[in-house]
């Protein structure tokens, strides 16, 4: 193993992000489907007035809703302000970026090919493009989502005030628009729900078959922040 | 929050009803009393025709009609003080002239104001409105009911109320709906009638978003009047049919204010469209709870179950039918064990109208096609993504390329 040396890839911050966000996402996702879809039933022997099975997972889907949203908004700080790496600077359509991003999909899909001709240790950009993409699935998520929840606030008011519908209306409005009303809206954010499953299936398969097929250990990344890459890289 | 911006943006954009300081309503209150002073002085259009002897031909008293009136200024959202005013504003009704025409659909919402064997008071008002032109009830034809409609466009030039029911055919030059001695088309009609109006009120579904005959593949290119008629202020009373007390409301608004009322971004009435079907149903509780009726007919629909499963598009429907349903408050359709079809809302055949929640709904494909619900294209995608890793897999592990210890 002495040819190995160890890199920091994730600080905590951004390790902690990464899992409310996966936890976050399991609970969207499990109560989401029950709002669009009731499919387990309440006990009926209980009287409506003590029993709140809907209300729950409303609220735990707007819970973590919010998780979700603030994590958003923190990612996309980090993305131009991280001290540790600026993720941005490989979203940049450069002539360096792009040749990464070629040759990493390459390695994908000839299944492990050598010599990969990019430099492991750091976060290539292939990856980024597809955090972004997660992330801009997301902010999708957050405008049609609360587009949705801003029509129980036909009275004007909230329990916050009555800037609070007001912004939610500024804000998301556009989705009408843009999706074809109240049901487009309403179906977006449900097939966006696809979306964002098959891009978890995806990035979660690939991550693993990194760590197989490279054998760098890129999986503890996102456990214990670091992976291993051979000395004379690349 | 600046009070002038917020009340900007919401003209513009959204439902809200504006909280209103009581400053504001006085003056409005004073303005409205000069008005109806002044509509009183002016003859009634038609002699003979008054709202307390009908009242009194259908055996209701002036207590009634006062009710009415206390309901009718709740609808409108107006402080209690006003009653009285729109109570005069009733009695004034045959001061306002209306032209009624009907366009591209089945005449229900006509139906749902003549086809009652108790009638309610809001319909009594509307047989005492000054109707100059309705070709569905009145005995004139051809020749002689254009002269007629010449006639009431030119004497009430610029004063009537245009109340147009039905969609409008834009397909084949128009030619799919003409009508009169020279076939004219809806179009044409449309805009010559509605160019000379004071305002136009789209009474229906149809007539403000196209409704029934715009649903897929929509064979005619029905629109609503708002797609093709510029320059004037329009009234969207969407509904199928649209409730009779939303028609009286808003023109008693336009009788004491002179003005159309506050209108969402779907140029509806706030007071009656500003709020969600859902957020004033009584079954609300078992939504919450997760008490859903499976089937018609089972436990839960025998206990009111939420209607949710079985279709109820209440959660995306502004309408104020959850509050002051109909038949004179008898009773509404989610009240009768049926959910919301979202009639009151753009598009409803073809994306509310079906008894399965949205995600489970029937759709068509993007790009055209099979009828599939969103599910179902989800569940082939996660499936496509599985097999796609399957695949890459399972030749990975045959191609067996990993790096090496010591490479
Ligand atoms: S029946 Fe319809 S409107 Fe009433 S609570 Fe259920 S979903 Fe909402
Ligand atoms: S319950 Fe829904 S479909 Fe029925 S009249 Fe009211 S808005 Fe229309």
């Amino acid at each position: 193993m002495s040819d190995r040396v160890r890199i920091k890839r994730m600080t905590p911050a951004m390790r902690i992000i990464h899992w409310a966000t996966v936890f976050a996402v399991i609970v969207c996702v499990i109560t989401g489907y029950y709002i669009a879809y009731p499919f387990y039933q309440a006990q009926i022997s209980v009287e409506a007035t003590e029993s709140f099975v809907m209300a729950w997972n409303r609220w735990g889907h707007f819970i973590s809703a919010i998780i979700l949203d603030v994590t958003a908004i923190w990612v996309i700080y980090l993305y131009f302000f991280s001290r540790f790496e600026k993720p941005y600077k490989k979203l940049l359509p450069t002539r360096a970026n792009i040749v990464e991003y070629g040759r990493v999909v390459y390695n994908l899909i000839t299944l492990n090919r050598k010599p990969k001709g990019f430099d492991t240790r750091h976060n290539d950009s292939f990856n980024i493009v597809n955090f972004a993409i997660l992330h801009l699935m997301l902010i999708l998520m957050l405008f049609t989502g609360l587009q949705l929840y801003v029509h129980g606030f036909g009275s004007g008011h909230s329990a916050i005030g009555a800037w609070w519908p007001w912004m939610l209306h500024l804000v998301t409005d556009w989705t009408l628009w843009a999706f074809g009303g109240k049901v487009g809206v309403r179906v977006v954010h449900h097939a966006l729900m696809y979306g964002i499953l098959a891009w978890a299936m995806l990035h979660i398969y690939y991550q693993i078959w990194r760590t197989i097929f490279w054998r760098e250990g890129d999986i503890n990344i996102v456990f214990g922040g670091e992976k291993f890459a051979r000395k004379r890289s690349a | 929050m600046n009070q002038w911006m917020t009340e900007q943006i919401h003209a513009a954009h959204s439902n809200r009803i504006e909280p209103r300081e009581q400053a504001y309503y006085d003056a409005l209150f004073e303005k409205s009393k000069a008005r109806l002073e002044s509509l009183r002085a002016e003859a009634p259009l038609h002699e003979g025709m008054d709202i307390h002897a009908a009242l009194a031909e259908e055996g209701m008293d002036r207590r009634d009609f006062m009710k009415w009136a206390s309901a009718t200024t709740a609808t409108l959202m107006l402080p209690a003080m006003f009653q009285p005013l729109v109570a005069e504003a009733a009695e004034l009704f045959n001061r306002v002239p209306v032209i009624w025409t009907n366009l591209q659909d089945c005449a229900g919402n006509t139906e749902a104001l003549l086809r009652t064997s108790a009638p309610t008071i809001d319909e009594l008002i509307l047989d005492v409105i000054s109707l100059e032109f309705h070709e569905v009830i009145m005995a004139a034809a051809g020749h002689e009911a254009e002269a007629q409609l010449e006639d009431a466009m030119a004497t009430f030039k610029g004063r009537y109320i245009l109340a147009v029911e039905g969609s409008i055919p834009l397909g084949l030059d128009g030619q799919y709906g003409v009508k009169g001695p020279h076939a004219e088309t809806y179009l044409d009609h449309v805009r010559r009638v509605g160019a000379d109006a004071f305002a136009i009120v789209a009474m229906g579904s149809c007539a403000a978003f196209g409704g029934v005959p715009a649903a897929y593949p929509n064979p005619t290119n029905a629109v609503g009047v708002k797609d093709v008629v510029r320059g004037k202020p329009i009234i969207n009373l969407s509904g199928c049919p649209v409730h009779p007390h939303n028609i009286t409301s808003t023109i008693i608004h336009v009788i004491l204010t002179g003005q159309p009322p506050a209108l969402d971004n779907l140029m509806r009435p706030r007071f009656a469209y500003g709020y969600r079907i859902h957020d004033n149903c009584e079954r609300r509780a078992h939504f919450d709870a997760g008490h859903f009726v499976e089937e018609f007919g089972d436990h839960g629909a025998k206990h009111n179950y939420c209607l949710y499963k079985v279709g109820c598009k209440g959660p995306m429907t502004f309408n104020n039918c959850s509050i002051i349903r109909f038949n004179d408050g008898a009773n509404w359709p989610v009240g009768v064990g049926r959910g919301c079809i979202g009639c009151s809302e753009p598009d409803f055949w073809d994306k509310y109208a079906h008894e399965r929640p949205v995600a489970a709904g029937v759709r068509m494909a993007p790009f055209g096609g099979v009828e599939k619900s969103v599910d179902y294209f989800g569940l082939g995608l996660l499936t496509a993504v599985g097999i796609g890793i399957a695949v890459h897999a399972t030749a990975s592990i045959m191609a067996g390329k990993k790096d090496e210890e010591n490479a």
